[in-house]
């Protein structure tokens, strides 16, 4: 496994974050993103499990992890990639791990992210919602709902505008 | 039919159907056949990833039991683990046989569930009466030992468990396991229509199952033989002796033969553990249920057999006491959408409900 560790390491430039049990977590660029699934995908990690983002909004970016395992090895491998928050856009893994599509279709809904040349991103839990990508941190939505739900001058509800 | 000469017909199976539970699939047909079918998800979408950002541990702990509802013991079993690994707390082996003897059960209990939905989407509703009702002897367990019935309120909580066992549960539990034995017996009873349902509907190859994301029994169903209790045991998994049933066609009756067989070895799990309850604290000592604690700058990922396939949640801290980010990733999200897209597609419109239950599917888990 190392030996794996190390041929991603040269070969894309990856940057091995830390090990843990049976988990690698490992950094590679958006560009590299794309080489290093099909390469690990030959070496048996061939089970997509799940695909995570989180927004950061100190540095400006969203992180995305794919977690994807080795059935064989009994090992995971946990990849971070950035992109930018301003233009969310990577490209799609769905064409090497097709299980992969729903999950990036999820995370374009929540986090707005646009992953080029995945087949299907339309709208998967929110039916005709007008507002922004609603998982991302600039997202408030307490404020949102007081000021789409609620009115200042109603009696009633006026008790939610005050403790903010 | 084809009024405005249309080749197909469009229609909705669910939400309001009685065998689809909260979610829809939009249906497209062409006499019996089904050409194109595409999941609809998004009606128990409660936002709980979201949430779980504004709650802190103990919080979360309760939130958890919500993810699914069929399974909470389960859901609260992994985000405890996350949150525990997270921060180094200790658990009590006496906790961990508890944790591991309530998870089997609430494996069970789930299985009677889906073979309760499953002989009613093939037309025979006295098995659903009959699952139920010995699903209920369970149910009356887990009030005794959580104090709820479905939904334990975090029993399992980060640091091990909120209460101690009841005195002479045990006793208990063995006679609830003896009238599971019966039920199963009964779902053993070869019934000729049911063979004529189930065999050879719905087929899911291995290649299929792995390209889309299929876990557990319906991955066993189609023939790899992977659990996460065996590959990466948790919790004391690698001191039990248990086999994982394995069958190889992949069809509606071998998932169903699977999870049959599953529920004899969640019973004979449970049989090895209730006698060898070691003493000990139930809820680490330093710990103190409510007073929260701060998560580290740090992040996790881990995974977890459930009764439907493999359940993860992710986690990222960030020095103070709500996390920075969860994320859940359910079976059924996987099941209910490419899989189940996938198998509806050329199959026939009465096999729908028998595809879609055959999946052990759990709207709850998909939507979140």
């Amino acid at each position: 496994m190392k030996d794996l560790i190390s041929k991603i390491r040269a070969k894309f430039g990856a940057e091995v974050l830390r090990k843990e049990e049976n988990q690698f977590w490992i950094k590679v660029s958006r560009e590299n993103l794309l080489n290093v699934c099909l390469f690990i995908k030959d070496n048996s990690f061939e089970f997509f499990s799940s695909l995570s983002a989180v927004d950061i909004l100190e540095k400006n970016i969203i992180e995305l992890i794919y977690h994807i395992w080795s059935k064989e090895k009994k090992i995971g491998l946990n990849i971070k990639t950035e992109i930018d928050r301003e233009t969310p856009k990577i490209n799609s893994v769905s064409k090497i791990y097709n299980s992969s599509q729903i999950h990036e279709r999820e995370i374009h809904e929540l986090f707005g992210v646009i992953f080029l040349g995945n087949p299907d991103l339309s709208e998967l839990f929110l039916e005709d919602w007008p507002g922004p990508p609603p998982f991302l941190k600039s997202f408030d939505w307490r404020n949102y709902i007081r000021e789409k739900f609620y009115s200042k001058g109603n009696k009633k509800e006026k008790g939610y505008f005050d403790n903010r | 039919m084809n009024k405005d000469k249309k080749e197909y017909q469009e229609f909705l199976f669910g939400p309001a159907h009685p065998g689809s539970g909260n979610f829809s699939v939009r249906i497209k047909l062409t006499g019996e056949m089904v050409i194109e079918a595409k999941s609809d998800p998004g009606y128990l979408h409660r936002g709980f990833e979201k949430l779980m950002e504004y709650r802190d541990i103990w919080q979360n702990a309760v939130l958890s039991d919500r993810i699914c509802v069929f399974e909470p013991l389960a859901w609260n079993l992994i985000f405890a683990e996350a949150v525990e690994k997270l921060t180094d707390i200790e658990v009590s082996k006496k906790a961990k046989y508890i944790r591991v003897i309530l998870v089997e059960l609430s494996r069970i209990q789930s299985h009677l569930i889906w073979f309760g939905a499953l002989s009613s989407a093939t037309g025979f509703d006295t098995g659903l009466k009959i699952a139920f009702g010995y699903r209920d002897y369970i149910l009356d367990l887990f009030s005794a030992l959580t104090g709820g019935r479905i939904y334990p309120a975090g029993y399992i909580c980060p640091g091990g468990l909120r209460r101690e066992l009841p005195q002479n549960i045990e006793g208990r539990i063995l006679k609830v396991l003896g009238k599971i034995e019966q039920a199963i017996s009964y779902f053993e009873e070869e019934d000729p229509i049911f063979g004529v349902r189930t065999k050879g509907i719905g087929i899911l190859k291995l290649e299929d199952a792995i390209r889309l994301g299929a876990t557990g029994p319906v991955l066993r169903a189609s023939g790899l033989k992977d659990d996460v209790r065996k590959s990466e045991p948790y919790e004391i998994y690698q001191e039990i002796d248990f086999n994982l049933p394995v069958l190889k066609n992949g069809d509606a009756y071998s998932r169903f033969k699977v999870g049959l067989l599953e529920m004899k070895e969640s019973i004979k799990i449970i049989k090895q553990l209730l006698n060898k309850i070691p003493s000990g604290d139930f809820l680490n000592k330093k710990l103190k249920v409510g007073t929260t604690f701060n998560l580290p700058d740090k992040e996790i990922y881990l995974r977890n057999e459930i009764a439907r396939g493999e359940g993860a949640v992710y986690i990222k801290g960030n020095s103070g006491p709500n996390p920075e980010r969860v994320k859940i990733k359910g079976p059924s999200f996987l099941h209910l959408i490419p899989v189940l897209e996938f198998l509806l597609k050329g199959a026939e419109v009465a096999d729908i409900p028998v595809i879609y239950w055959s999946l052990n599917p759990c709207p709850a888990d998909m939507d979140r």
